[in-house]
């Protein structure tokens, strides 16, 4: 029996079945036992890119350091025993066998990432953060939060409302249809929008990895690169006796980290124990050598002059990045309405690491990821769009899920003065405006204790009829009026993001 | 070295091309909207001991209780064995003392007495103006009515059918909640209060929230289409919760300064009489509210309250 190989897919699966019972769990009232927060600030390369570009510690920075401490002492057991987006990677390209590559080939391969890393810590250095594109644990809540569970619950839906409608099943069926409803499937089925987007990310490094095993963990991942690098100095090692040359370890490896003459490359090794059990000498092992002797090592992937050098490489791609990037006069041309009390445009988007919590968490379904709307650097970030849901007045669910303080935790008194925006209302399509028939849905919705929209009495044609208008003092742009304005194809009333409430101010701290 | 065989590429695309199709199905087989038609609830003869009970007290449940019991006790209302639909207003993510929805404690004894009366089952439900569930938690009906035994639950978009009426109505082919018609009792426990638009919110009003669709659009001639809804849905009880009322800044209000004390309950099978009596209660014209003087143009009830039965108590 493969005990250590079964050991680390039970530990796969406990760890993806975690990841996603979080992310499903993070949905109002919010009472799971973990933080959404917790999956990705234990993630160092989206604590440090973060802290690097915004020169601040980010909080529950100490997760990420034991991450790397324990890095430390036993290899990236993270890439190999926890990583989600590497269980299903494995669970891709597990049964592959890969022609080998040569040992050229797999340097050159395993290159590409720590390149990546430095652009990505070269990009931190000159204030933008570039993690969020490339991290294996945002990858993965991104595609959870925004394709999964809405899939599921999507298909649930449908499965049992054609069910129940077909076969006319409205007594025990519809009852247990409501009670899981309510208590695991979430009561909404959830929009996305560009889901598609997100999906075709993730199934490229799927199928990437259908065709070369662990290829995106190899080539691409620079959480792996960043853990590699910690992993040079591990305690963990692997050791071979009695070595018949006989080459398996070195074909089989999904890594590539052995190298044809059994030695292997410690920083890229990922413990996924495949090589003690190939050993047909039965002579491979891992385990705490003492002394410096111990170990063979077979070159190391990159060394610190060639770090260096890759880090140079990285520079010109800093163009790239500021130009898609807003901050310099002009680029506020494309404004998004953002969460409540996001922080600054520029400070929001080197924050924001797009893990998708807070659209998840979202009551309204309001809160959408960006695609192009608040330019390139603002893929994915959230934004509300009122057309879809509001911003629920009471509701401070987007600021306690973020990870990293991109939108800040409210109490409900700051959350219900803070304005995401002012509505206005187009009078050229507002029904009582122009063609003076009675409405006044937005008066009705608005959640303001004295109303942002006001009535005023005035006679047409001898009969009398009420008209809104805003009372810009008072209105905080939660957007339901937008929401269930029943003008269509455009609603007559829209938020504006102007006048927004960016962060939280020192004197609104309670 | 070939990376992707054609075998493999061939199976990735019938792959692919096989998840679009199964997504499209179940989207058309799950997204379908109300595809089914009602001609509206037949309503059951009650023979009430009085018109109308009004009672004003300090103590939501016992004034429920004893209203009910005055016009003869739940059992005229619930037959035994039945499946009863309570329809409070849980339009809004308020708490109670705001008075924007039906107070949880009417709601609960109302519960509690037709389970006595013998109801095999009874259903509470309202289509939500804000996010249903802050709604149902944040307003205390859930909580209370579940602590009394019934089934609280959210309107499902997929479950709703199309109305349809003998007459010509602006209301015809409305999408209406298919477990407000498949019932043998309905009770209508709307929350006395302001609103913009109608200037009160009562009874017919609260037969809104068994409509789906583009709920805006209710609002043009709003006055004949809630009078056509209440005749679509012929509720056999109508319970207004007075207890509190929020006097201004309807219907969501959320300064408590805008809420009076009224103390008042008022129960009566016919939803226009207690419409009536609600409006001039608070002093309010009943001719001013647009659906009650509908309802009077079409002779479903008059202007005043003179010469019906109407009792008046105090617990």
């Amino acid at each position: 029996m493969k005990k250590l190989v079964v050991a680390k897919r039970a530990s796969q699966a406990v760890f993806l079945s975690m990841f996603v019972y979080i992310l499903w769990s993070t949905t109002y009232p919010l009472t799971g036992p973990v933080s959404p927060q917790l999956l990705f600030k234990a993630d160092p390369l989206l604590v440090l890119a973060t802290a690097v570009s915004e020169r601040a510690a980010v909080p529950g920075i100490a997760w990420a350091l034991a991450m790397c401490f324990l890095t430390l002492v036993a290899g990236r057991f993270f890439c190999g025993w926890m990583c989600p987006l590497g269980s299903l990677i494995d669970m891709a390209g597990a049964e592959k066998k890969d022609r080998p590559l040569s040992d050229k080939r797999n340097r050159r391969l395993r290159r590409v990432k720590y390149w990546l890393l430095a652009c990505i810590l070269a990009a931190a250095g000159a204030g933008i953060q570039l993690a969020w594109l490339f991290d294996p644990v945002v990858i993965f809540g991104r595609f959870v939060s925004l394709n999964l569970i809405p899939a599921i619950t999507f298909a649930f839906d449908a499965a049992f409302s054609s069910l129940i409608r077909g076969f006319h099943l409205y007594g025990p069926v519809y009852d247990l249809y409501r009670y899981l409803k309510t208590t695991i499937l979430g009561v909404q089925v959830r929009y996305v929008a560009h889901a598609a987007a997100v999906f075709a990310y993730i199934l490229s490094i799927v199928i990437a990895a259908d065709l070369l095993k662990r290829s995106w963990c190899r080539i691409c991942c620079p959480l792996g690169a960043l853990y590699g690098l910690i992993g040079r100095f591990t305690l963990l090692e692997r050791s071979v006796d009695r070595c018949s040359h006989c080459g398996n370890c070195s074909s089989s490896c999904r890594m590539g980290a052995i190298t044809k003459d059994a030695g292997y490359v410690k920083s890229e090794c990922i413990l996924c124990m495949d090589c003690v059990y190939d050993c047909p000498s039965k002579g491979t092992r891992f385990g705490f050598p003492l002394g410096p002797e111990a170990g063979e090592i077979g070159g190391s992937s990159v060394n610190r002059r060639q770090f260096l050098a890759l880090g140079l490489l990285s520079l010109p791609s800093l163009l790239g990045f500021r130009v898609a990037y807003p901050g310099r006069p002009g680029s506020q041309r494309r404004r998004v309405i953002r969460p409540p009390a996001a922080l600054e445009e520029e400070e929001f988007l080197n924050r924001c690491v797009r893990c998708g919590n807070c659209m998840k968490v979202c009551v309204t379904n309001g809160l959408q990821p960006a695609f192009l709307e608040s330019g390139i650097g603002g893929i994915w970030t959230p934004h509300l769009v009122p057309e879809i849901g509001y911003c629920e007045y009471h509701c401070t669910l987007c600021g306690s899920v973020c990870p990293t303080g991109a939108i800040p935790r409210l109490t409900e008194e700051q959350k219900l003065k803070t304005r995401l925006g002012i509505a206005r209302i187009d009078r050229s399509l507002c029904l009582p405006w122009i063609k003076k028939q009675e409405c006044l849905v937005c008066e009705e919705h608005c959640p303001i204790a004295s109303k942002a929209i006001q009535l005023r009495p005035t006679t047409v044609n001898g009969k009398a009829l009420l008209r809104p208008y805003i009372n810009e003092r008072l209105c905080i742009g939660c957007g339901i009026c937008q929401t269930k304005c029943p003008v269509r194809p455009d609603r007559a009333i829209k938020i504006y993001p102007v006048r927004v409430t960016r962060g939280i101010k020192k004197r609104q701290k309670p | 070295m070939a990376i992707c065989s054609r075998r493999k590429f061939l199976k990735i695309v019938a792959a692919g091309i096989g998840s679009a199709a199964a997504l499209r199905f179940f989207s058309r087989a799950g997204i379908a909207q109300a595809v089914r038609s009602s001609n509206g609830r037949k309503r059951r003869t009650i023979t009430a001991d009085h018109d109308l009970v009004a009672v004003k007290g300090s103590d939501p449940a016992a004034m429920t209780r004893a209203a009910v019991k005055a016009l003869g006790g739940m059992a005229k209302f619930v037959p035994r064995g039945s499946t009863v639909v309570v329809k409070p207003n849980i339009g809004w993510d308020r708490s109670p003392e705001t008075g924007a929805n039906t107070n949880p404690d009417v709601v609960a004894a109302l519960v509690e007495m037709c389970y006595e009366a013998g109801a095999k089952r009874v259903n509470v439900f309202d289509n939500t103006c804000n996010t249903a569930q802050r709604c149902y938690e944040t307003s205390g009906i859930r909580r209370l009515a579940e602590s009394k035994g019934a089934r609280v639950y959210h309107t499902d978009a997929w479950n709703f059918v199309r109305a349809q009426f003998p007459y010509e109505s602006p209301m015809e082919g409305w999408p209406v909640f298919r477990d407000a018609i498949e019932c043998d009792t309905f009770i209508n426990v709307p929350v006395l209060k302001h609103h913009g638009l109608t200037g009160l919110t009562l009874g017919m009003k609260n037969l809104m929230g068994v409509c789906g669709g583009s709920r805006g659009q209710i609002h043009f001639n709003i006055g004949r289409k809630l009078v056509d809804m209440a005749d679509f849905i012929k509720p056999e009880l109508t319970v207004i919760d007075g207890f509190r009322y929020l006097a201004r800044n309807g219907p969501t209000g959320g300064n408590l300064a805008d809420v009076l004390a009224l103390g008042t309950v008022i129960a009566s099978p016919d939803i226009t009489l207690a419409d009536v009596y609600a409006a001039r209660l608070v002093g309010r014209d009943p001719n001013s509210i647009p659906y009650i003087a509908n309802a009077i143009e079409r002779g479903l009830g008059s202007p005043y309250y003179a010469g019906k039965d109407v009792v008046e108590l105090s617990v």
